[in-house]
């Protein structure tokens, strides 16, 4: 009785683990989507509302869910309350307090730090400019995510199933 | 606490945190007395108090010598560029387009650096390495001094002030603007209207005005003055219209449609004395025909904001010279 319940917690671990791992690649493409619509909004508000950066980072920080909001929800927090800071460092410490919690990697990272370099500190139409490279970007990295994501989610998330069956097997 | 370090405390909140550091460092009459506070990039940090000049070393002392002085570099520049312009430079274009920026407390920012053309004319400045920091000061109560002979009977005189650059005629006009506009004792108040194309008088950060210029004042801030009196005038039905600098023709025709209109003019030009501006055409006209009772002419023979003379409108003097405000 006590095999059959120790087998059972290990299958249940092990397809949770292969879970995880296969949640982490269908969670990237949503999350670049996100930071896509973050980035549309955020082009809206400053080329045609010329609103300030602080505003605008609270306003998309509102409008998009969970991590990728906070980013921008902290940065204008950051902006606001850190006297002497530029808007580069201020960005970067949002970006260091909540990338390591969502599923997005190194090339989008980049993209986001390369950002804070032109965000708020040229006219409009190079705001323009920039924001929509940097959509560019994140789009085709999206394709790549959502390729991964077929090739990976389901192989991870099965694969936690059987390895867990092996090691049952083998155990008895 | 001293206004004048109030008010470069006000301005250290746009400053990078080395500027910050290194001006808190100032002998305390210096600080008091920073008029501006010059940066340009890679060049040493300069500071004008009084009426001198001078660089200022990492440990905050005084210097004459170029190489002594703190440099200010392009980091720094892009901090400050930050600050001022509060994370978002895209949304002071028309700003850019002035040359100037207008930040909390009315103090202003010149700027300079590359220039950016579309069809020949200036679309911004990009690259911005040169910045003049004019901390604002207010001198509360100059006014008094003038106001007797600008009040008659219920009216205010239709006022021309004369002065050369430099000499206090926008920080006289504004004090009058607040002492008409706060009233005393032996002056009602009244509805002032201003037309503030340089954001000079008022000193307006998105529409605010950032210094006292009383409480029945509306300020139209950054538009061309010649619109802007026919709108003041039509929309908030002033009784007394404030503006800076006049010289062309078309602000020539709005005056004399405030003056029809029954609103008193209060209004400066450039000029050094009334015989030199009655040689100009466009106030040549305005004089000639009566438009103004009243001028005043400034100079700074005895410092900024002295009194050269009080005219009538026949141009015959009612009061000599006289200073107004000691530094």
């Amino acid at each position: 009785m006590v095999k059959v319940i120790g087998a059972a917690i290990i299958i249940f671990s092990a397809s949770m683990v292969g879970w995880q791992i296969g949640k982490y690649y269908a969670l990237r493409p949503i999350q670049i989507r996100g930071l896509l619509m973050a980035l549309q909004m955020l082009e809206t508000e400053i080329v045609y509302g010329a609103t300030p950066l602080s505003r605008a980072f609270l306003q998309v920080g509102r409008r998009i869910q969970a991590e990728i909001g906070q980013i921008f929800t902290s940065a204008a927090e950051f902006l606001l309350t850190k006297e002497g800071l530029g808007t580069q460092e201020c960005w970067q410490m949002a970006l260091n307090r909540h990338l390591p919690s969502t599923a997005l990697r190194k090339t989008e990272r980049e993209v986001l730090a390369g950002l804070g370099h032109v965000l708020g500190s040229s006219d409009r139409e190079d705001q323009q400019k920039h924001l929509r490279l940097a959509a560019t970007h994140l789009r085709s990295l999206e394709e790549e995510a959502r390729a991964e994501q077929h090739r990976y989610e389901k192989m991870y998330k099965s694969l936690g199933f059987l390895g867990g069956l092996l090691v049952v097997i083998l155990m008895f | 606490m001293d206004k004048g370090v109030t008010q470069v405390k006000e301005i250290s909140t746009i400053l990078p945190a080395s500027v910050r550091h290194i001006l808190s460092a100032l002998p305390l009459a210096v600080r008091e007395n920073i008029e501006e506070i010059r940066l340009r990039q890679n060049m040493p940090l300069e500071i004008r108090y009084g009426q001198l000049s001078s660089y200022v070393t990492p440990t905050g002392q005084l210097t004459a010598n170029s190489r002594q002085g703190w440099v200010f570099t392009e980091e720094q520049a892009g901090k400050l560029i930050n600050q001022i312009s509060q994370h978002s430079l895209y949304a002071l274009e028309e700003e850019l387009k002035r040359g100037y920026i207008t930040v909390v407390g009315g103090h202003r920012v010149g700027i300079a650096g590359k220039v950016v053309l579309e069809r020949g004319e200036v679309k911004g400045i990009r690259d911005l390495t040169s910045f003049n920091i004019r901390i604002a000061r207010e001198k509360k109560g100059i006014a008094q001094k003038v106001l007797p002979f600008l009040l008659e009977a219920a009216r205010v005189h239709n006022t021309l002030i004369i002065s050369p650059p430099q000499c206090g005629k926008t920080t006289l006009l504004r004090d009058i603007a607040r002492s008409l506009s706060y009233g005393s004792e032996w002056a009602s108040s009244r509805k002032v209207a201003i037309v503030d194309e340089r954001s000079e008088i008022a000193g307006c950060l998105h529409g605010v005005p950032q210094r006292d210029v009383g409480p029945r004042t509306d300020v139209l801030d950054a538009c061309p003055k010649a619109v802007g009196m026919m709108m003041m005038i039509r929309s908030m039905s002033p009784e007394v219209l404030i503006v800076d600098e006049i010289g062309r023709q078309e602000d020539s025709d709005a005056i004399w449609e405030a003056v029809y209109a029954g609103v008193s003019v209060v209004c400066t030009a450039h000029g050094w004395d009334v015989e030199e501006t009655t040689r100009r055409p466009m106030l040549a006209k305005l004089i000639q025909q009566g438009a103004f009772t009243r001028y005043i002419t400034l100079s700074r023979s005895s410092g900024i904001g002295t009194i050269q003379g009080i005219y009538d409108q026949a141009l015959q003097p009612l009061q000599k010279e006289e200073q107004l405000w000691s530094r």
